[in-house]
């Protein structure tokens, strides 16, 4: 059985004393945050990998009972419709432009240098509306876009793939 | 085309009606040192115990409550779990049940949702509901990130870190699609920032103009900074009670008819559904504007919003807003959403939104005005707070104490502020109901709640 520590105990402080802000009316302390998270794509795994072998992958419902059979980009591993386990299909790496905005101001850590466009893409097939980067030229609702993966120092997450006007 | 089961759409009947007794909040900043937070929900606490002409005493009314209902954004701001529990013990309410809520920018009216369904079932007959949000530990866009990861974290946040890139493609969509002008997002601002100059707890208020707004600083196009919320540390209240204590606590109680709706965390997973109807709209009404737009809600509009106004109005027996509502209070976190939201509300049909605005219904004096209390924009955003505060504010349009909550002059002295020489009664005369908005997400999360005199 597991005993507490009995020898000698010496305690000490090995924190870092903590920056202070003495406002007039109260004190305030410099509160350093830092963290890892090992986040899992779980049965999502394959539309990251795809990425990074150049290949657009959504998921589809087969169920013949269900009311929708929807394909979904984002994918999703179970049919919200009938519950079924959905299953991989490849869809086509182009798409339109339903909308758009330039990211200008961006919040803490962003990877992507600002300004640069945002654009939501309809793809033909897929139910759902798939949010990405262009990577050079002006969106226009409608527009012709087509994907480019990162397939060489992919980034292993949804900045591994953006959007080009198809014309280009 | 997604529809709805039938049960789904069973309009919600309490078993007990709910009525609202009293309300307070904090004044409203960017940076409280001088509080913690427990002491800023204190202060909200206090106020709606102390404030409200309640018929017994603060004590007493302690010694009433049986459940809370606290309402919370995030444990990312406060950097603290389980704040309720702190929370619940400066306010000196153990053994009483508690409840945390959390559903994003909607958490404040799921809050109240929450205490209400306390009181409609019969497990309490006073219920505090309270909320609160300390967004000045980090600097903004540390605070933007954190909002962000309201977004998919697989899918979107990586897009920008920031939420105003969620909302702007849709500004853009929407300008296409109904014929949206800069302009009139901008007179948005423009009202409830100046809206907020005369209320004592405003974070934002000022006097601009439509230039001004559209020329501040970008966010994320179309989006300017004037257009956009702040971030808020803030605490607010309200007493929630069955009729028999309503009535027992104050001579002006309002009855409460409150209901709720979702939709998908990320606007892609939208698929075309059909539109659940108001009761002042008609089948085929939009059937030229789906074949438009193809599809609905699309970008440009909130099922979650349409769904709870759809079952708030059936509860509270409202067969048209606009005639029927003597003022509402919307979550204009940005211009863009709260436009969106007067179509799914029924303040205008879908496609006729910017109507609500250019028409000058919207505005103090108009048939149905909103955001007198200088809403998101102008007066605060302290996430979990906020739908609690608005629901706050629309008691007190209701009560008739417009003038009593914002120009005596203790309320600006507690404030830390000098009443402004251009103050303004905002007070709707003769006002019966009210409704308020609280907004989730990008439509993940909507309440709607309608506050009605009952004496």
């Amino acid at each position: 059985m597991a005993q507490p520590f009995e020898g000698p105990l010496s305690t000490e402080y090995i924190g870092t004393p903590l920056d202070l802000f003495d406002d007039e009316k109260a004190w305030v302390v410099k509160w350093p945050r830092s963290m890892e998270h090992h986040h899992t794509y779980g049965m999502l795994t394959p539309f990251f990998k795809g990425l990074t072998e150049g290949k657009l992958l959504a998921t589809k419902c087969v169920n013949p009972k269900c009311p929708h059979k929807s394909t979904w980009l984002p994918p999703r591993a179970d049919c919200p419709d009938c519950y079924a386990r959905t299953e991989w299909v490849q869809v086509p790496s182009e798409g339109k432009i339903y909308a758009y905005t330039m990211l200008d101001y961006t919040g803490i850590g962003i990877e992507m240098k600002a300004p640069y466009w945002q654009i939501d893409v309809e793809i033909k097939g897929v139910d759902t509306i798939f949010k990405g980067f262009l990577l050079r030229g002006k969106p226009v609702t409608g527009l012709p876009v087509k994907a480019m993966f990162r397939t060489k120092n992919p980034t292993h997450t949804i900045l591994d793939i953006c959007w080009v006007p198809k014309e280009d | 085309m997604i529809t709805f089961g039938k049960g789904n759409l069973r309009v919600p009947k309490w078993s007990k009606r709910v009525f609202m007794v009293a309300g307070g909040c904090t004044p409203f900043r960017k940076y409280f040192p001088e509080y913690k937070l427990e002491e800023l929900v204190m202060i909200a606490y206090k106020m709606m115990l102390e404030d409200n002409a309640l018929k017994l005493s603060p004590k007493e009314i302690k010694d009433s409550i049986q459940y809370c209902a606290y309402g919370e954004f995030a444990d990312h701001f406060q950097d603290q779990l389980l704040c309720e529990a702190k929370i619940h013990d400066y306010l000196g309410l153990e053994p009483m049940w508690n409840n945390g809520i959390k559903t994003g920018g909607a958490t404040g009216g799921a809050a109240v949702l929450n205490g209400a369904m306390a009181i409609a079932s019969g497990y309490a007959n006073c219920v505090l509901v309270a909320g609160w949000e300390r967004m000045d530990e980090v600097d903004t866009r540390t605070g933007n990130f954190y909002i962000a990861t309201a977004a998919c974290k697989d899918f979107e946040t990586r897009m920008g870190r920031i939420y105003s890139s969620y909302y702007a493609p849709m500004a853009n969509r929407f300008a296409e699609q109904y014929n949206l002008s800069e302009v009139t997002r901008a007179k948005i601002a423009v009202k409830n920032r100046g809206y907020a100059v005369s209320n004592p707890n405003a974070q934002q208020p000022g006097r601009h103009t439509v230039e001004e707004v559209l020329a501040s600083r970008m966010s994320a196009y179309p989006l300017r900074f004037l257009e956009c919320c702040a971030m808020t540390a803030g605490a607010a209240s309200v007493l929630l009670c069955d009729e028999e204590m309503a009535y027992k606590l104050s001579d002006t109680p309002c009855e409460l008819f409150m209901a709720g709706g979702t939709h998908t965390l990320r606007v892609a997973d939208r698929r075309p559904m059909e539109i659940p109807l108001l009761p002042n709209e008609e089948p085929g009404q939009y059937d030229k504007l789906l074949a438009e737009s193809g599809r609905w809600p699309g970008f440009e509009s909130f099922l979650a919003a349409r769904f709870a106004a759809y079952m708030a109005y059936r509860m509270a027996g409202i067969k048209d807003p606009l005639e029927e509502l003597d003022l509402v209070e919307l979550h204009d976190a940005f211009t863009i959403s709260d436009i969106q939201t007067y179509g799914d509300i029924g303040l205008r049909p879908y496609g006729q939104e910017p109507d609500y605005i250019e028409s000058g219904d919207a505005y103090f004096g108009g048939k149905c005005p909103s955001n007198l209390s200088g809403g998101l924009l102008g007066t605060m955003h302290a996430v979990g707070a906020t739908g609690i505060w608005q629901a706050a504010e629309v008691l007190w349009q209701v009560q008739g104490k417009y003038d009593h909550f914002h120009g005596l002059d203790r309320w600006w002295k507690r404030a830390g502020k000098q009443k402004p020489a251009d103050y303004e009664n905002l007070q709707v005369p003769n006002a019966k109901q009210g409704l308020w908005i609280s907004h989730a997400g990008v439509g993940s999360h909507v309440t709607c709640g309608i506050l009605r005199k009952a004496w």
